[in-house]
Formats: structure tokens, sequence, C-alpha cells
């Protein structure tokens, strides 16, 4: 039982349920949730949460859209029940299916309190009067009805259910990868119809987000971070300096800056032994090294 | 005739591909690899310094941080973005930021130097750190 309540008190994390939603809790969770990274055209010098960034996929290009509380163009308009809806259903105000490509599928396992937390900052920030813009896929895709079949194969609402016997640590690690964070939305492949590949939980992706790399982070020590001690993962996290002294870039980069180095040192051994606990996935993602032939040293 | 030509258009495709300028480039890329892989090395283990993991003085690698970053963005010539980099096309695209961000490396770097023997050591490393990422976050990206 007191086991159960320092668990619900975790997830609750900062956000007290007597006084209501509290935007301090929501900016932190805000960051977690990395929301900036794609809700800000950062290349472009976009305006702050104002959208516009592309994301470029095999599908089609997406621009996320304005999130700012401009009453026209943001989501000024919106009450607190519309917000549940879209991250929690995935679903618009007016009722219409959302494109994955807004990673709803990890949302939905945000808790009420820290849902309720993220809404009450978005509603503190600046707003901005900028207009979204349409994605552009290809026809077919057009048609949002068929949103409706791909969340009955690959998507289950519903908050985090704590799993038992696994301690309030790797409790919150879970919650924080797979619900706040969203990790698995780039680290995981895809199969062609947009859903997760089966057996490849975190294993990278050859052509993931933006046409990168995305590295296996699984615990296995060839192709994934098994090598890397709980030090030097927190390390990265918090600094994103990688044990060989390499930096990350480009999106991780943002990751942290805008999210991760803010998390509490708690949370951030959360992720780890969570990391360290999924099940090692052997799944090369880089093009391997030529190997030196012997023709190398005959001229 | 006919083979004639083909041998000529073959001639033609193969002087077109060696060109100089093209196996220079190559030699640019490898060897500012070779430099950034040195970079991570000497963050590494001043890293591990700096975390008390090991005993041992920063100066040694500090220095070579300051030494080897002069001048940094020199690394990257313009013809230098095709073949075996992650650099982004934005290195040359956006050539102006693109330095400025190298000129803040190389002053993080001078100050470490600076610092290495002292107490402010572990702060300048921090702020070494985050300018290797900030370049890293806008210019690099593993493609391959």
């Amino acid at each position: 039982m007191l086991r159960r309540v320092m668990l619900l008190g975790l997830l609750c994390a900062g956000s007290s349920l007597a006084a209501g939603p509290d935007p301090v809790a929501g900016q932190y969770l805000f960051r977690a949730a990395g929301c900036e990274n794609c809700h800000t055209d950062r290349e472009h010098g976009g305006a702050w949460l104002a959208g516009g960034r592309e994301l470029l996929t095999p599908l089609g290009v997406f621009y996320s859209p304005n999130i700012t509380p401009d009453p026209d163009t943001g989501i000024g308009r919106w009450r607190e029940a519309d917000f549940l809806r879209a991250m929690r259903h995935g679903r618009g105000p007016d009722g219409r299916h959302y494109y994955p490509s807004f990673p709803y599928a990890a949302y939905t396992r945000l808790s009420d309190a820290d849902l309720r937390a993220l809404w009450a900052y978005l509603r503190s920030v600046p707003p901005v009067r900028q207009a979204n813009r349409p994605h552009e896929l290809p026809w077919y895709l057009k048609y949002r009805a068929l949103l409706a079949g791909w969340k009955l194969l690959y998507f289950k609402p519903g908050p985090y259910t704590p799993e038992p016997g696994k301690g309030a640590s790797w409790n919150r690690g879970a919650y924080l990868v797979q619900a706040a964070g969203h990790c698995g939305e780039c680290h995981t492949p895809r199969n062609r119809l947009g859903g997760f590949r089966i057996g490849l939980y975190l294993a990278g992706d050859k052509a993931g987000a933006e046409g990168g790399v995305v590295p296996n982070i699984t615990p296995d020590p060839k192709t994934g971070i098994g090598r890397w001690s709980r030090g030097e993962l927190i390390d990265y996290l918090k600094t994103g300096m990688r044990p060989d002294g390499d930096f990350a870039g480009g999106l991780m980069a943002e990751v942290i800056d805008n999210g991760l180095k803010h998390l509490s040192q708690q949370d951030l051994e959360a992720i780890a032994t969570y990391l360290q606990s999924v099940p090692p996935v052997e799944h090369a993602v880089r093009k391997p090294k030529p190997k030196p032939t012997r023709d190398e040293f005959g001229y | 005739m006919k083979q004639a030509i083909s041998k000529l258009l073959l001639l033609g495709l193969a002087a077109g591909l060696a060109t100089p300028a093209l196996a220079d480039d190559e030699e640019v890329i490898k060897y500012r690899k070779n430099v950034m892989k040195a970079y991570g090395a000497h963050m590494a283990a001043a890293g591990a310094i700096v975390q008390g993991k090991v005993k041992g003085s920063l100066v040694g690698h500090a220095r070579a941080m300051e030494a080897t970053t002069k001048n940094m963005a020199a690394m990257f010539p313009a013809g230098s973005d095709f073949g075996e980099t992650n650099a982004l096309d934005t290195v040359w695209s956006k050539r102006a930021d693109f330095e400025k961000r190298a000129k803040d490396t190389e002053a993080k770097a001078a100050a470490f130097a600076k610092a290495a023997g002292g107490s402010d050591a572990a702060a300048k490393f921090r702020e070494l750190s985050d300018s290797c990422k900030a370049c890293h976050k806008d210019y690099r990206k593993e493609q391959k």
C-alpha cells in the first residue's frame, strides 16, 4: 500500500492534486515531452511554439501547427477538454483524427494530472499569430477517415499503468520514456503502414527522423548502448557527450537542450534504470565500415 | 568508330571523375574526421578527470583542444560537402553562422586551456561541451 502511494506521488511529481493544475509542473512536463522541438520552426527563425516546422517522412511532409494561445491561428479557443481529447485520443476539437506525426500514441499514456498541468502551462505562453501550413501528402492520405483504421491497428488510448513489482524508479523511467519523452517515435523503426515493427522496440532506424540514422538504444552490447555504464548514460542525457567524447547533434541535441538537461537527477536516473532494462536487440543501423583488404597495401 | 566514341566518352568520364580537386576534398573530409575524433578522445578523457573518475591533469587535453580548434571552419572548405561526411549542407549555405559557431568553440577551448589548472576548470569544460553540441545541433547529422 505504502509503495503504491509513493508511486502515485512520483507519477504526479510536482503537480499538486489539491491546488489544481500547476503551470510550473506543466513546464517541467512540457520539457520532458519535447513539445518545443517540433512546434517551433527553429531552422527558419520561426516564433516559439507557433509551428511550421517541417517533418519529412516517407509518407509526405507534415508541418507542425501553432500551439500558442492565439485565438484565430493557435489553440486559444480550445477548452481543457479539447486539449485532453487531442492528447489522449488524437482528435481535434472538430472531431477529426490527427495524423500520428503528432505522437499522441505516446502522449495518451500521460496521467490526467500531467495533461492538466501541461494545458495550464500552454495557456500561459505568449500568443503568436501565425496560420498553420497544410501538410503535403499524397491524395490518398488526405482522407483522414483512414486514420480510424490506423488507430484500430496501432493505437491503444489510456494512461500509463505502473507495472507492479518493478519499483518506483523503473516505473517513473518507463513513464518518461514511453509517455512524455516518446523516445520510441524515432528510436523504434516502423513498417510501411507507420506502425512500430514488433520486436524492434528502441532498436534504432536506418532512415529515421529527418532522414538521419537513429541509433539503437537497447542494451545490446554490439549494436546498442549495452557497453555504456549507467553513469555514462545519465551523463549523456544531461550533457549530450557520448562515452567516446562525441557530442549529440541534430534532433537529439534539441531533445537534450530543450528537455532532458532540465530534468531532475532522480528522473534521469529513472530513465537510465528503465532503458538499461529493456530487451537488448541486435539491430545495426549504421553502415558497416569497409574492412581493409590486402590490396590496400599492394600499391 | 562507335567503339572509339564510347572509349572517348569513357575517357572523358574518367577524367571528369578523377579531377585533383575531388581527391583533395576526400582527403580534407578524412582529415577533419580524424581531427574530430581526436577532439572526442580529448573530451572523453578530460570528462573522466573533471568528474573525478580518474586522477590526472587536464592541462594537456585542454591545450590540445585549444591548439587544434584554431581556425576550425577552415576544415570545411567549399567542395568538401560530398562523400563520406555527416556535415550538413547548412555548413556552406549558412556560412556566416557556421563560422560564428566555430569561433565560439575556439574561444571556449582557449578558455578551458586557461582554466585547466584551476578551480574553474569544470565550468569551462562544460561550456566547451555545450559549444560542441550547439554546433552539431545545426550542422551535423548522422546520415550513414
